[in-house]
């Protein structure tokens, strides 16, 4: 009995350390890629270590670039989705979950619809309406939308609503409250495993966003972290080194969001099956 | 039509004697509607009130940024339409113009020569790692880490990670071809090897979501069944082959159905992976290699500024995503095994 499980311990061991390896690699290859001169960064046969280690690469990316601005504008679109998808989609879910009302199922088959649509057709008639309530150029095309409730949040608060017991409800009535006040005061902070996860998710998509910044946004000041840092390369020949900097500054904040939570990232991930 | 114009009449000679009478009628139309219905439900409630309130953003949504915009692109891939004049209806020309376009039926291609490289092998590669993940393993947590932390990278940060790698000049995967005594390649500067590259990146990147998706689906297949097969001596590939791949298999349908739709909508990795500092006409080279639907879509619309012919990009698009998702549909109860 004991022999095929340690067998198959060991085997797993080995499929899993050799695959974790191949996923962390390419990180330190391009960290110590950043700490490099550019005459060793450009090196062949490739030079592992820098030599020496070049910390100001990193201080230079502040230098001489927006990357402040940047980084701002990144985290403006950020706060105001996560604020936004975790009032909207809460609020909505509420109502699905918990509220009766006219055409409540007609209306909730379509939010599923809604998740079935590809983007893509979407794509150039919302470019159109943003342009024609003047929002090109600005960062409000890049958060707005989560205000109005997205379906994958929707699907995830309403999961949560729905297994809170509805005796809760029923006290909150005879203390007369609304059903926003229900929803507000009682059963939103019993919820806070997926307020978590949505908020983790909204912030990931939005943090790492590049479509949407792509199709609104032409001028450098109000740049987004992602394609501000895609946008300095041209300028950058031959000082490739500080553009990997640039790069993996990006991604500090999302690591450092994802080390403390990933919990709820992993929970999201496996509780929806889609994004 | 008869009771309108018997009001009309009086009107000015006897004011007060019409109000009366419509009193009277709208009074017997009230109680004619009412009767029907049970007397003591209003239709619309206080509750349902709060809960239509409540569930406004999403109807706002609805109406504005789907249902419109669906009408409004469908409309558009029929017109002329550069948004600077108002669009042109042109009927079929832009689809026509579409089936004699080369570098549409190539990015078609490259769409799919993508998707058919890719979901396969993410899903397979995926399965095998959260199987073995699933074994009570000492720092799980870590491990998992490490598979996630490509997926919470943005593509821009993924460019010069892979850069690393990759690099035609001083990359990694060259330096070691030349210590194996090979021929040094140009990776994404190679029209053969562009989209397997891309493609090699792509599953790097999204393994780790992946493998948290079977992992949950795993976590469902009951440890008896293991120790049944290993009494019955089932080595370690056969009990996988059994065992966990049917008994997953509706989580795999799942996430194939879902990645290929999202991998047929890709865009972001090609246009910055195949670019130059983000300009978006310099993407999908060389030579259109690496020119898929979403990223013609792109130039065409906001290069171009060709928003009729765009639209008939998309529309097209969504069809063909259609056709292959009833197609995975129809096709699940060939091989998905539903635990009833």
């Amino acid at each position: 009995m004991k022999n095929p499980n340690r067998k198959r311990k060991i085997i797993s061991y080995l499929i899993i350390t050799f695959s974790a390896l191949i996923m962390l690699t390419p990180f330190v290859a391009a960290a110590l890629n950043s700490l490099k001169s550019y005459t060793q960064y450009t090196a062949i046969p490739v030079e592992w270590i820098p030599n020496p280690f070049k910390w100001e690469n990193y201080i230079e990316v502040w230098r001489m670039t927006d990357f402040a601005q940047y980084g701002w504008n990144s985290l403006v679109v950020t706060l105001l989705s996560v604020l936004g998808a975790l009032f909207s989609c809460s609020m909505v879910a509420y109502a699905f979950a918990r509220l009766e009302f006219p055409f409540k199922n007609s209306l909730f088959v379509m939010v599923l619809g809604t998740l079935m649509i590809p983007p893509v057709v979407m794509i150039i008639p919302q470019f159109i309406i943003f342009r024609n309530m003047g929002f090109l150029d600005t960062l409000v095309p890049l958060w707005i939308l989560e205000w109005l409730a997205q379906p994958f949040g929707v699907f995830l608060m309403r999961q949560a609503f729905l297994s809170i017991p509805k005796s809760y409800e029923e006290a909150a009535k005879l203390d007369g409250c609304s059903p926003f006040q229900t929803y507000w005061r009682i059963f939103l902070p019993m919820c806070k495993p997926q307020l978590a996860t949505l908020t983790i998710f909204t912030f990931m998509t939005k943090w790492n966003e590049i479509m949407a910044p792509v199709i609104y946004l032409s001028s450098e000041e109000k740049f987004t972290l992602p394609i501000g840092v895609l946008s300095m390369s041209g300028a950058w020949f031959g000082k490739e080194q500080y553009l990997v900097a640039a790069a993996l500054m990006t991604l500090i904040p999302i690591l450092i969001v994802f080390l403390f939570t990933e919990k709820f990232f992993v929970r999201g991930a496996s509780s929806s099956g889609l994004k | 039509m008869a009771d309108m114009s018997d009001n009309l009449k009086p009107k000015d000679h006897f004011p007060e004697q019409q109000g009366e009478k419509k009193q009277k009628k709208s009074k017997l139309t009230l109680a004619k509607q009412k009767k029907p219905k049970s007397p003591k439900k209003k239709w619309l409630t206080d509750e349902g009130k709060w809960g239509l309130f409540m569930i406004s953003p999403y109807l706002i949504q609805f109406i504005v940024f789907i249902a419109f915009t669906l009408i409004a692109s469908l409309y558009f891939s029929f017109s002329r339409y550069d948004m600077l004049n108002a669009p042109q209806w042109i009927g079929l020309d832009n689809y026509d113009k579409l089936i004699n376009d080369p570098v549409f039926w190539k990015s078609l291609w490259n769409t799919l020569y993508f998707t058919i490289l890719f979901v396969p092998t993410q899903t397979i590669l995926a399965l095998i790692l959260a199987a073995a993940l699933n074994q009570s393993l000492k720092g799980l947590k870590l491990y998992r880490m490490a598979h996630f932390i490509p997926v919470i990278s943005s593509w821009t940060v993924v460019l010069y990670v892979a850069d690393a790698i990759f690099n035609p000049r001083f990359g990694l995967a060259n330096d070691l071809l030349l210590k194996l005594g090979m021929e040094p390649q140009q990776w994404l500067n190679d029209e053969a090897l562009v989209i397997p590259v891309l493609v090699t990146v792509a599953v790097w990147k999204g393994i780790g979501y992946m493998m948290i998706i079977f992992l949950a689906g795993l976590q469902n297949v009951p440890e008896d069944l293991y120790e049944a097969a290993d009494i019955e001596g089932a080595g370690v590939l056969q009990k996988f082959r059994h065992v966990t791949v049917p008994l997953i298999s509706g989580t795999t349908f799942l996430v194939l159905v879902l990645s290929t739709i999202t991998t047929f909508q890709a865009f972001e990795q090609i246009y910055v992976m195949t670019g130059n500092s983000g300009d978006i006409t310099a993407a999908g080279g060389p030579n259109n290699a690496s020119m898929v639907l979403m990223l013609y879509l792109f130039q065409q619309g906001f290069a171009f500024l060709k928003m009729g012919y765009a639209s008939a990009i998309a529309w097209v698009l969504f069809l063909i995503l259609f056709a292959i998702t009833l197609v995975q549909v129809k096709l699940q109860n060939k091989w998905v095994h539903y635990e009833k």
